[in-house]
């Protein structure tokens, strides 16, 4: 061994028994972990991947991940994994890892240290403070947002941090918001075992949810009879298993949800106890206003503005046959039936992305599909943290932790408060959401774009904002703007970075994340981060200590004491901002236990980390039992099951923006969408994701089996339009809108079987970015963008080459 | 505390789901570890369906997406079969198949088959 190894291998074993002193700190027995007979260390962990939070099993042998398998006894996934799951581990072992920090020096990306890489920052924060934007992520572990959370709002007082989930489940928020009064889904997964029909609105689990998936399906193996109906604008993989199939024309779904809505009232075949007892109506404040709380409504002007959306009307509009909106229709009315509606991105990136949320729950509401087990609407989350990390802890623009937003004053005192800072230091005024962040970022200071630094940490902005020319790139040519990215690989986004940091991933650091039915799970770090990798959280705590030791007066806090401080159980404060000493607690337990207090005050308590130590995860509210047991929730503001409900009142909208524990029933029009197909881009572009790539594939690609099961992006075009175009399979096709170009393979029909006058581009691939063509117009209410529909032009291009299809 | 010490019942796993994967990183053990013929043999591709991923109840359309014989693969409800009298044996699906144990399998064609006149030429 020469000198060089044997420093590098002492240095990794002291680490290795630092971080199993840190286990050992967690203060009680861990039941998940034990060794097999091939000397097979094995841990739990969620799986890095989707929002559905399936539960791995995680083999280290060592120093490294040498096996995966699903967990038996993890609620959601039942010992099974989709095809990423299977391939988590790989994602570790990528060869171009990043292992240390680089500045960039004339043009090219030079490494640097670690102190040097932070000063970089500190003293790019302390100069201009206000100037300075987070950019997080749903795949942030609550921890990690928590920090950042308090770091930039307590610490800098400056609102401008927000996550991708903004891009990505910002409407759902608002739809729960201004429904329930509170965010997240009342129901749980365990309605799928229990509903007789499950509806997919503009919802493909088939390859998004896929576990999910098999699990409705898998009933039907069983005997179970589960009657599926697929409302898309294309044919999925999960179409193949639905017993309707009902498609719309791009943006009519606003009419559809409407439209049932309206079947009920006309024919009286609504739930009118439960409306009477439950609910209230609620319409925007005037025709132009889309904001979120409207106004109160009376049933009759509600049922009068619902009376244009008759079953004939609706069908021109959204192309769907009279006889299938019929069907539709009757599911709702029909009170024996048990539905439950899952969404995702079909719904939510959506240029009306709150109205159709709230529309989906009106129509539950109105027919009484609502709080009993297999009927309830559910939206699904595409990250594994978007719930734990975006909404619970608050990461977004506009919020604070535990369901709380910096526009109220007793909602800033509360966290002033849990962080000993002294009152008014939160800033009341909202922060810039994430297309507004980066618009400012890339547009010159003299011209008003007030953000010069960006901090990117755990996504991929430079392959995954809308409009790409117009939110990243343009940024290249601004010399005093200055972006920060933490990531574990070469991205599009680090292509044209400034300083990257390079990252601990997955079971390399330890992590709390919570799930899309509420349910938050922890796991511990299992292996060392390669080179010079680091934990996020690290870094973020790491740049307030260097802030605090340069003056900067926001870092300590109303004693003097610097923000970050937590103590051994000697009681000694441990400079974990020093990576030596980083391990010598569990910073993610202390920083969990900060945070816990404050999800109360909306009843979204999480339970507490010595318990999600030896449990799959657990669904909030979790409470304490009289005999010492943690219970968790199934279904919120039910008497059966929420131990937040008053007794007597069978339901109880406790959150209520109307004060009076109801729900509200919106009505929303049919607004056409922000752009439609036209002379010049006759054909409708839609863009999501694949089965065996996860987002903007960065990990994913790693793996050789998921990387040669879909290697490259590809258009879906329909038949008959490729063939009037002459185009055949693997022919190169230029689309074109007015944001710009790209030319890829052709794919006839593809996965989707796309309806004549559309196409389908997946977005996974970072050598063809789709995202430099689509539209960043967004929600009025959620400000999230709509990446399903715009209008692009279809050529075929260099008629002579051919390109292998995927 | 959350009481996790109850064995796991079979009902309580997926009902298609024979026993869970493993996925060793390093090997990737292949079911029958029998060679695979060379290309001069006429061969066939059989899928195991004990490890094939849409068997089990997942959910995978690599093989039959990416077979270059129109037909040799065919799906019902997700589920490939490979249709002996149409498959060339050119491995791809092999190849490409992303199970954590590679489910399929390319074998030398019984003598029976390559005899009957129904590859496409
Ligand atoms: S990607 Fe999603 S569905 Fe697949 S194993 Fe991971 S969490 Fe489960
Ligand atoms: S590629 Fe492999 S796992 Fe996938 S369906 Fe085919 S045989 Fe099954
Ligand atoms: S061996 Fe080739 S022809 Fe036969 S099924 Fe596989 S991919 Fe298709």
């Amino acid at each position: 061994m020469n000198t060089m190894e044997r420093r590098d291998f002492l240095k990794l074993s002291a680490m290795a028994a630092a971080t199993a002193a840190a286990q050992a700190k967690a203060g009680v027995e861990r039941t998940a972990l034990h060794k097999d007979a091939h000397g097979i260390r094995w841990d739990k962990a969620p799986c890095r991947f989707c929002g559905t939070g399936c539960h791995v099993k995680v083999g280290v042998k060592g120093g490294r991940v040498v096996a995966i398998a699903g967990a038996e006894d993890a609620d959601v996934n039942k010992g099974l994994l989709c095809v990423k799951g299977y391939h988590v581990g790989g994602i570790l072992y990528g060869k171009d890892r990043l292992t240390t920090p680089m500045l960039r020096k004339e043009g090219k990306l030079e490494p640097i240290s670690w102190d040097e890489a932070i000063t970089v920052i500190a003293e790019r924060i302390y100069k201009n403070p206000q100037k300075f934007a987070f950019y997080g992520s749903g795949q942030w572990t609550i921890p990690e947002g928590y920090a950042a959370q308090k770091f930039i709002k307590g610490g800098l007082s400056n609102n401008h941090i927000d996550p991708n989930a903004r891009l990505c489940m910002a409407s759902a928020v608002t739809g729960f918001i201004s429904t329930y009064g509170v965010d997240e889904p009342a129901g749980t997964y365990d309605d799928l075992d229990n509903a007789s029909v499950v509806i997919f609105w503009g919802n493909n689990p088939a390859e998004m949810h896929p576990v999910l998936f098999s699990r409705i399906v898998d009933r039907r193996s069983r005997g179970e009879k589960v009657t599926i109906i697929d409302i898309g604008t294309r044919r999925t993989r999960s179409t193949e298993f639905a017993d309707h199939y009902l498609e719309f024309r791009p943006q009519t779904d606003l009419a559809i949800a409407n439209c049932i809505a309206n079947y009920l009232i006309e024919n009286d075949k609504y739930d009118k106890a439960f409306v009477e007892k439950y609910c209230n109506f609620r319409i925007d404040v005037d025709d132009k206003t889309r904001d979120l709380l409207g106004k109160a409504s009376t049933f009759e002007e509600y049922k009068a503005k619902m009376s244009t959306y008759t079953l004939e009307y609706t069908s021109q509009l959204s192309g769907v046959s009279v006889e299938k909106l019929t069907m539709l229709c009757e599911t709702f009315a029909d009170s024996k039936q048990l539905i439950t509606s899952l969404w995702c991105m079909g719904v939510n990136q959506h240029y009306r992305g709150t109205a159709m949320n709230r529309l989906l729950h009106g129509i539950h509401l109105l027919s009484g599909q609502f709080g009993k087990p297999g009927a309830a609407p559910t939206s699904l989350t595409g990250q594994p943290s978007a719930c734990g990390t975006a909404r619970e802890v608050g990461t977004l623009a506009h919020a604070l932790p535990g369901g709380r937003i910096v526009a109220k004053p007793e909602h800033r005192a509360d966290c002033e408060k849990a962080w000993n800072m002294a009152p008014g230091t939160i800033n009341e005024k909202p922060g810039y959401h994430t297309v507004l962040m980066f618009e400012k970022f890339c547009t010159p200071t003299a011209e008003g774009g007030d953000i010069d630094t960006i901090l990117v940490q755990v996504t991929n902005p430079g392959q995954t904002l809308p409009n790409l020319y117009k939110l990243f790139d343009a940024k290249k040519d601004l010399a005093d703007k200055f972006l920060i990215v933490s990531e574990v690989y070469p991205t599009a986004t680090t292509e044209i970075a400034d300083l990257v940091l390079p990252a601990a991933l997955w079971v390399e650091k330890s992590g709390v994340y919570g799930n899309s039915e509420r349910r938050t799970q922890q796991w511990f770090k299992q292996v060392e981060p390669p080179g010079g990798a680091r934990e996020d959280v690290w870094m973020t705590i790491a740049i307030a200590r260097k802030l605090y030791d340069m003056g900067y007066p926001g870092m300590k806090d109303k004693d003097g004491k610097f923000i970050f401080s937590y103590k051994d159980e000697q009681g000694n404060e441990v400079p974990i901002w020093d990576y030596a000493h980083f391990n010598d607690i569990n910073v993610d337990k202390a920083l969990y236990e900060e945070y816990r207090p404050l999800t109360h005050a909306k009843h979204k308590n999480v339970a507490p980390y010595d318990v999600l130590v030896n449990a799959h995860g657990l669904r909030w509210p979790v409470v304490q039992t009289k005999d010492g047991n943690w219970r968790e929730t199934r279904f919120r503001f039910t008497e059966a099951d929420d131990p937040f409900v008053k007794k007597g009142t069978g339901l109880q909208f406790y959150h209520s923006t109307t004060n009076d524990d109801k729900a509200q029933i919106w009505f929303c029009p049919y607004e056409a969408a922000p752009e439609e197909p036209n002379k010049e881009y006759p054909f409708w572009l839609c863009t999501g994701r694949v089965l065996e790539h996860w987002h903007t594939g960065s990990m994913t690609m790693r793996v050789d089996q998921l990387r040669k099961a879909m290697p490259k992006a590809y258009v879906e075009l329909n038949p008959k339009d490729a063939a009037d175009k002459g185009i055949n399979n693997g022919d190169l096709v230029k689309l074109t809108t007015a944001r710009g170009e790209i030319v890829l393979p052709a794919w006839i029909n593809g996965r989707a079987q796309p309806p004549r006058g559309s196409v389908f581009v997946p977005f996974f691939d970072e050598k063809l970015l789709i995202n430099r063509l689509t539209l960043d117009v967004t929600c009025p209410v959620s400000k999230e963008p709509d990446y399903k529909k715009c209008a692009t032009k279809v050529e075929k291009y260099n008629p002579t080459e051919k390109q292998p299809l995927p | 505390m959350v009481d996790r010490s109850q064995p796991v019942s079979r009902r309580g796993l997926f009902g298609a789901l024979v026993r869970p994967f493993t996925r060793h990183l390093k090997e990737r053990p292949v079911a029958h570890p029998e060679e695979i013929p060379d290309a001069d043999t006429p061969r066939v591709a059989i899928i195991q369906g004990r490890f094939c991923l849409a068997y089990q109840g997942g959910v995978c359309f690599t093989c039959s997406e990416r077979c270059p014989e129109p037909g040799a693969i065919t799906t019902q409800q997700g589920i490939p079969t490979i249709h002996a009298d149409l498959c060339t044996g050119c491995g791809i699906c092999h190849d490409l198949c992303p199970a954590p144990v590679n489910a399929i399998l390319v074998k030398a064609k019984p003598p029976t088959q390559t005899t009957e006149p129904s590859e496409p030429s």
